[in-house]
């Protein structure tokens, strides 16, 4: 059977709850880790 | 045993016959070929081969030494997987100029003269536009133009480098060359057009994808090593090299993340690993030229891999944007493997090629105490694991089920596949191999605890990072879309270019063509039509007036004579009497 399918314009990614806090906890924790290495390496 | 010739003939002859080899015969031709070639360069040895003398010039077609001897290996070997993966390819055009494209890469990196590079550098372009017209699609024919005009721009360049170099040294050897003058600046801005530097990008990321299935796995392989040769060979140590090369492995990354088309994701992620090799040849030092060239020859092969694993896919499917694909792991296993033992090269997983050559470009950055570089060349790292390791395959493979349930890939493209990738473990897992063919003794240990430790520590967080991102739901959306980059100013400025010059250049020429052609033109077309009546009416009516003629029959009397001029039938004694006028007046003027 030639079966045609709909081509999507946009394939967007559903956030699943919760993750997006545990985002922003990571990433401030890896910033945090960053400066303070950045900071005792220039110090 | 017969004597070795140059490797481009093996390939250009190999092409020019092409069209006359039938049936099953044709494969095993084809195939030969690079097997051929190899075998005539594992007998050439190092020196100076087949010098032809031209002009006052001494043209060297073989240069053999360690560094166009490496490439001239991963030269072979990549023509021979790209060719059995386009077994199935019945289209002369493609071969013959895959074919022709190999061939002209060899000339280029064994050439020992900037005349010949010059002549194989150009061969390389045209062969290659051949890869991306191939495919016969308005958006090919677009950008087969688009990069025709770069490389033609890019090719006029070294040329007028080339020709001032000469001039002023007398000298066409083609070794190192360094920033001296405008002679080698215009050479090494050729060669980084072809390096894909960046702003000087475009043209690969938009004529690449556009390519045909086939020819994107030999243009991934040839037109930027050859460059990445180019400058190795020319400009080794040149500071400038370390800016571009670790700007080059930064700034695709966020293209490719929010790029669609997972080729044009690939044909970013070539920019970034062709920076880590600008960056080392920037470098300058013996392990950062190592590290360049060892990853260039491992970039052919795992950048060829994932081309040829997203080309499978394409094949299949005929889809290579991320919103259509996913879930094909269910029914092509093998060529999802291979995707990912290629996306893991990439990603420098440890046991894989590109963790035993990456680091050893970061290893030069920081051994230079080049903090900023080394910081840029580990964004990078991270970041090339994020699109390439992570993305590819996530997208194509896994991800949501796009329902479709292909076949696996044709056998031979498995093999071809499976060759890339066996090469990529094996090198990852022995790198001594590989190591003893670079061109400076290698000490360098890559597989040691804190390598080891920090390359790991640094993919898996990239792979947390990738997680969390898609999860949270920040992660960009996948859209079906064209995203603009430097090509802007010449997709957005050359139609501004086009509307200017036509408002300009066309509105001065329709009023050249009013003034000249309709106007005076016309004007003297008209007063020739009818000057000779005109003049000798001046003097009749004047006659006519002074005998009485009045009104109507004035009028009849100038419409007779006019008409009679006009027409040539004149009475014979009225034309008599003018033609003895006309003597009358010559002999007055005169």
């Amino acid at each position: 059977m030639n079966e045609r399918r709909e081509e999507k314009m946009e394939l967007s990614h559903e956030p699943v709850p919760g993750y997006r806090t545990a985002f922003f906890i990571a990433i401030t924790i890896g910033s945090l880790y960053l400066g303070l290495i950045l900071y005792k390496t220039l110090a | 045993m017969t004597d070795p010739v140059p490797p481009v003939i093996i390939f250009v002859v190999g092409a020019l016959l092409v069209p006359f080899i039938k049936g099953s015969w044709k494969s095993a031709f084809l195939l030969a070929i690079p097997v051929v070639g190899f075998l005539n360069l594992i007998s050439i040895s190092e020196g100076t081969h087949w010098v032809v003398g031209f002009l006052d010039y001494r043209l060297v077609f073989g240069r053999v030494d360690r560094l166009s001897l490496l490439f001239g290996y991963i030269f072979h070997i990549i023509s021979f997987i790209a060719i059995l993966y386009s077994l199935h390819v019945k289209d002369n055009l493609q071969l013959i100029a895959g074919l022709v494209y190999a061939g002209s890469a060899l000339g280029a990196i064994f050439a020992g003269d900037l005349l010949s590079f010059f002549v194989f550098w150009e061969m390389l372009t045209v062969s290659s536009i051949f890869l991306i017209w191939a495919r016969r699609t308005e958006a090919s024919l677009g950008a087969g133009y688009r990069y025709l005009l770069v490389h033609a721009a890019g090719g006029l360049c070294l040329l007028a480098g080339i020709v001032i170099h000469v001039n002023q040294t007398g000298s066409i050897e083609f070794g190192y060359l360094g920033l001296n003058g405008l002679g080698t600046y215009l050479i090494f801005f050729g060669f980084g057009l072809n390096c894909a530097w960046p702003l000087l990008h475009t043209w690969l990321t938009d004529a690449y994808p556009e390519a045909t299935i086939t020819g994107t796995i030999f243009l991934s392989a040839f037109t930027t090593k050859v460059a990445v040769y180019a400058l190795a060979r020319s400009f080794p140590g040149t500071e400038a090299l370390i800016w571009i090369g670790a700007i080059m492995t930064g700034f695709p990354i966020f293209y490719a993340v929010i790029e669609n088309d997972l080729r044009r994701v690939l044909a970013y992620s070539l920019i970034n690993q062709v920076g880590f090799m600008v960056c080392g040849i920037g470098i300058g030092t013996a392990l950062a030229i190592n590290g360049a060239v060892c990853h260039a020859f491992n970039d052919i092969l795992f950048k060829a891999l994932l081309f040829m694993s997203m080309g499978a896919i394409m094949y299949r499917t005929g889809k290579i944007n991320g919103t259509d694909l996913g879930g094909l792991y269910r029914t092509m296993p093998l060529t999802c493997v291979f995707c990912m033992v290629g996306a893991a090269s990439i990603s420098a997983f440890p046991l894989f090629s590109g963790f035993v050559s990456k680091s050893m470009v970061m290893d030069a950055a920081a051994g230079g105490h080049m903090r900023f570089i080394w910081f840029i060349l580990l964004f990078a790292s991270a970041g090339v694991f994020h699109h390439a390791g992570i993305k590819i395959p996530y997208f194509a493979f896994f991800s949501h089920d796009s329902g479709m349930r292909p076949k696996e890939a044709p056998i031979h493209m498995l093999l071809a596949m499976g060759i890339a990738a066996f090469l990529c473990i094996f090198i990852g897992s022995f790198p001594g191999f590989l190591y003893s063919l670079l061109p400076y003794p290698v000490e360098y240990v890559p597989y040691t605890a804190p390598h080891v430790v920090g390359q790991t520590q640094l993919l898996f967080f990239s792979a947390l990072a990738f997680t969390l991102l898609l999860l949270s739901g920040i992660y960009p959306a996948e859209m079906r879309c064209i995203n603009l980059d430097a090509d802007w100013f010449y997709r957005k400025g050359g139609r501004l270019f086009f509307y200017v010059m036509d408002r300009t250049l066309n509105k001065i020429n329709r009023v050249c063509e009013g003034v000249f052609v309709g106007g005076i033109t016309g004007y003297l077309a008209r007063i020739s039509k009818d000057v000779v009546p005109r003049f000798i009416l001046l003097g009749m009516v004047s006659f006519w007036v002074l005998t009485g003629s009045r009104g109507e029959v004035l009028q009849m009397k100038k419409m007779n004579v006019y008409n009679d001029f006009l027409k040539g039938t004149l009475p014979v004694g009225i034309g008599a009497g003018v033609a003895g006028l006309f003597i009358v007046l010559l002999f007055v003027l005169s």
